[in-house]
């Protein structure tokens, strides 16, 4: 019993000890490594590249920030009307600011809005409240067994108008309970256009509240069809609803009005690890996946069609000095955290190669240089052994800080 | 059935690199009672210690009712009373609730010694042990273990904090309850005046090595201590090796040794150490200890 | 014997347990009455909104309550203990050592365990009065880390209060200190919820770590 004990120690002190000790020496050592940023220019119809005050056109011309400016002349409007330098027209196009502004639009999504702990409940707005403000309404809906909405006030669940939209889900052929309930759950928006939601047979839908009365539209399309993800959009063409992520991990859009579902033609993307941002302007969709250390841009014309990429990568962090030096001390890391979820958990990673094995080893023979003088019986520490040769600086800590001293 | 309750054997142990001592043997026999003597760090307590298993010796072993001491079962730790050195015991209880803490744990519990001796004291029901004077606390762990009747007892220097007369008292007491029950009692104390009246056979330790191991009557009749004066106070006979211990003021000798009166006459005689005032001293047990282990 | 062990612990603990119940007791009252107050405030809804798309916690007050529970139920157990070594009376005792030392640690998570599932409840109860199953259950997926982190703090601060050697205290309370954080670490509301298993398992598992410094007191290592 008492074994174990000390080996239930000496485990939870390697535990310890790999998420703490790699954390510090990151701390320490630890350098930020700097992303790039690219956008698809619509006057040299090719990439602008920047990466911190550092800006190349694609062919690897330095630029200046002015020359960097009018290269994006959509994303700079403000500061070239300024100067007095914003075209009239580009590509033949009239430049008319409003007009601009009106096909801008940006999106972002992480791997941490897919997985996580996300929220269930939601406040269904009222869409056509002929009032400028929206309002924040006094209950919150969840898609279970029914639809069913809680008053705040109260706490208790609002029999009639869960009945009322349960009913209309249910004649819309609705399968509850819901699997992705998507919004804009807040007041700060142009207009409220409810919530785009998936059911438990992968179906999708409308919902949304006018007059207070539901309004469900269900989104016609082909039952391979899955979505993991989607996320609502509030931009001022005032075109679409969501974009939406395919269990195959395409990228979709869903139009306004006639529910169509456009994919773009994007592969090889991965929502999981990899963050999305979509730059949208009168002329293009730029298409950014950042990896770890990557990134990878498609261009696409307003009719979803691609007219370039670009991809890049840069050293990561452990094929740095930092990272070498990592390799031959840790044989692993464990985090808490994860650059992909919210969840907290024991990520595990293991160093690449066996450089480390070289430290255990070494540590194995201090290790045994240590107890040597105990004239011990070497048989009774085979497990700390064991542990120092898999675990390395772990173990070798974790067994000396618990002594191994059993008597007969 | 082997008739020693506890048997060590070859006992070495060292604390770090310090010697505490090296092939101790001990024997105590049903029934009788060692008083095991020694100077402050001499390692009576580790004695102690070892016996009861909290101390694993470096070598050697100690049989405790033929159970080796590390390993104590629960029936034999049962039947041994122990202890600990400044009566320690749970000081946050009060009489009631340390006897009935204790009591469910002996078959053999009897409370009467214990309520005898609690009916002595002069505190409340409800006083906690750690609100209580020296002697009380001692009254109540002596108590506790008298309760407990045991077959052997270990007394880890039992008369700290006891009045004289009550100390008197409890060891008249001890020693009658012992041999009227055919209990062994294995104790130390540093007061050894006491342990004159109590124990049957004596062990004495000096750092590192045994000095004495025997019927204490064996003791005080073997040891002995003479004083003469020396004519030539340059004469320097610690060296012998009768001599045992030896303090010398000037010419004056105060010499102790397991050889008789006779033995010693006869060498002062044949090495030509003419003396005067030669005299045998009467000597009790606290003498006697003083003059085998030294006055430092 | 176990109901006498149970008897001297709880004499040593009643007090301090009594308080500290009281003490996470009134935490939580005033943490409720802090929540009837935001909502008289600022209206349920908005609170609620914050509650789920801010992940604000209406309770992280508590956070590290249970753990000084736990630390305070160790040190009120095992110091008593250890003054003049006492220990050894109930290492004397006609039983078995690591029962003995199993019992007094079951006693030790089992009363830590009553204190934490009565204010719990009380938790739990007053959370559903005032929010929707969902948030509850974020709510309780976030805090039971923290009580759970109590139980492992319980077992780590016993098992340094009774290391004899003070070396090797210190050694163990480097480790504690490492490993407690872990139940403490600032995720979002919900975020433990794949770690709160395992998280519970360890707890489990290192609630018999007093075992090791108790063998090691009894082997007289000093």
């Amino acid at each position: 019993m008492e074994k174990i004990s000390r080996y239930i120690l000496v485990f939870i002190t390697i535990l310890a000890f790999s998420i703490f000790l790699p954390e510090f020496y990151w701390m320490s050592f630890g350098k930020p490594i700097k992303s790039e940023f690219v956008l698809y220019s619509c006057i040299d119809n090719d990439f602008i590249i920047s990466q911190g005050p550092k800006t190349t056109d694609n062919k690897g011309n330095k630029l200046t920030v002015q020359q960097k400016e009018q290269k994006l002349p959509l994303l700079n409007m403000r500061q070239l009307m300024l100067d007095g330098i914003f075209p009239d027209s580009i590509n033949g196009v009239e430049m008319d600011p409003h007009v601009i502004g009106v096909h801008k639009s940006f999106f972002r999504s992480q791997p941490k809005d897919i997985v996580g702990p996300l929220p269930r409940i939601f406040p269904l707005f009222e869409s056509e409240s002929g009032r400028v403000k929206l309002e924040l309404p006094n209950d919150f809906f969840r898609i279970s067994w029914r639809m069913e909405f809680i008053d705040t006030e109260t706490n208790s669940i609002n029999e009639e108008k869960s009945r009322m939209f349960s009913a209309v889900l249910q004649k819309r052929g609705f399968a509850f309970p819901a699997k992705l309930i998507a919004g804009i759950p807040t007041t700060r928006k142009s207009c409220d256009e409810g919530y785009v939601v998936t059911d438990s047979d992968d179906q999708l839908f409308h919902i949304k509240m006018i007059k207070g009365r539901p309004y469900v539209q269900k989104v016609k399309k082909s039952d391979d069809l899955k979505f993991k993800h989607i996320a609502c959009v509030d931009f001022r063409d005032k075109k679409y609803y969501s974009y939406m992520i395919s269990n195959e991990n395409e990228i979709y859009i869903l139009t306004q009005d006639d529910y169509e579902l456009i994919k773009f033609p994007i592969k090889g993307f991965n929502p999981e690890k990899e963050e999305l941002r979509i730059f949208g302007d009168i002329f293009n969709y730029n298409i950014i996946r950042i990896g770890k250390n990557y990134i990878n841009v498609d261009a696409l014309n307003k009719k979803y069609e691609k007219i370039a990429n670009y991809s890049n990568s840069w050293s990561s962090r452990d094929e740095k000095t930092e990272g070498k030096v990592f390799s031959y001390i840790f044989p692993a890391q464990i985090s808490m955290f994860s650059g992909y979820t919210d969840f907290v958990n024991f990520y595990f990673t293991r160093t690449k190669g066996f450089n480390w094995l070289i430290f255990n080893i070494l540590l194995v023979f201090a290790h045994f240089m240590i107890i040597k003088p105990r004239k011990v019986n070497y048989k009774n520490h085979l497990i700390d052994f064991s542990l120092i040769f898999i675990t390395g600086i772990f173990g070798f800590l974790s067994v000396n800080l618990f002594q191994n001293k059993f008597f007969k | 059935m082997n008739d020693n309750v506890i048997e060590c054997k070859n006992l070495t142990h060292y604390y770090g690199k310090k010697l505490v001592y090296e092939n101790l043997n001990i024997n105590v026999k049903r029934g009788s009672i060692l008083g095991l003597l020694g100077k402050n760090g001499a390692g009576k307590t580790t004695t102690i210690n070892i016996l009861n298993g909290f101390l694993q010796p470096r070598s050697g072993e100690c049989l405790i009712f033929g159970e080796n001491s590390q390993h104590l079962t629960p029936i034999t730790k049962g039947r041994i009373g122990f202890l600990i050195e400044g009566h320690v015991q749970y000081a946050f209880m009060d009489i009631h609730q340390i006897e009935k803490f204790y009591s469910r744990f002996y078959k053999k519990w009897n409370n009467e010694p214990y309520w005898d001796l609690m009916s002595k004291l002069k505190v409340t029901p409800t006083q906690k042990l750690s609100t209580m004077s020296c002697g009380q606390r001692s009254q109540v762990a002596l108590g506790l273990i008298l309760a407990q009747d045991p077959d052997l007892l270990i007394l880890d220097d039992f008369s700290m904090g006891l009045d004289p007369g009550y100390r008197r008292l409890f060891i008249d007491y001890l020693r009658e309850y012992a041999k009227s029950n055919n209990k062994t009692i294995f104790t130390t104390s540093h007061i050894i005046s006491d342990m004159e009246r109590l124990i049957d056979d004596v062990l004495i330790m000096d750092y590192n090595r045994v000095l004495a191991q025997c019927p204490v009557k064996q003791f005080m009749d073997t040891f002995n201590q003479f004083t003469f004066e020396l004519d030539n106070p340059n004469i320097d006979i610690s060296k012998e090796k009768f001599v045992v211990n030896i303090d010398k003021i000037k010419n004056k000798i105060e010499l102790n040794t397991f050889e008789t009166e006779a033995f010693v006459k006869n060498f002062l005689l044949k090495e030509n150490i003419s003396v005067k005032n030669f005299k045998k001293v009467n000597l009790n047990l606290e003498d006697a200890f003083i003059g085998l282990t030294g006055k430092y | 014997m176990w109901k006498s062990i149970i008897y001297k612990e709880w004499l040593k603990v009643r007090w301090y347990l009594i308080a500290a119940t009281l003490l996470l007791g009134i935490f939580v009252s005033y943490m409720f009455i802090n929540v009837q107050h935001t909502i008289a405030f600022m209206q349920a809804n908005n609170y609620w909104n914050v509650i789920v798309f801010r992940k604000e916690q209406y309770f992280h007050l508590i956070k590290y309550l249970p753990l000084l529970i736990g630390i305070g139920i160790a040190i009120a157990q095992y110091v008593p203990e250890i003054i003049q070594k006492r220990i050894k009376l109930s290492f004397h005792l006609p039983n078995n050592e690591n029962k003995i030392i199993l019992t007094m640690m079951g006693f030790g998570n089992l009363s830590l365990l009553a204190c934490f599932s009565i204010v719990f409840l009380i938790f739990v109860g007053l959370s559903n009065y005032f929010f929707p199953y969902e948030i509850v259950n974020e709510a309780i997926v976030t805090i039971l880390p923290w009580f759970i982190g109590g139980l492992a703090g319980y077992s780590l601060v016993s098992l340094i209060v009774l290391e004899p050697i003070w070396k090797y205290k210190m050694f163990y309370m480097v480790v504690a200190a490492l490993f407690i954080p872990i139940y403490y670490e600032s995720g979002v509301s919900g975020a433990f919820e794949p770690i709160n298993f395992k998280l519970t398992i360890i707890a489990l598992l290192i609630s018999v770590s007093l075992l090791f410094s108790a063998y090691r007191f009894r082997k007289g290592e000093m």
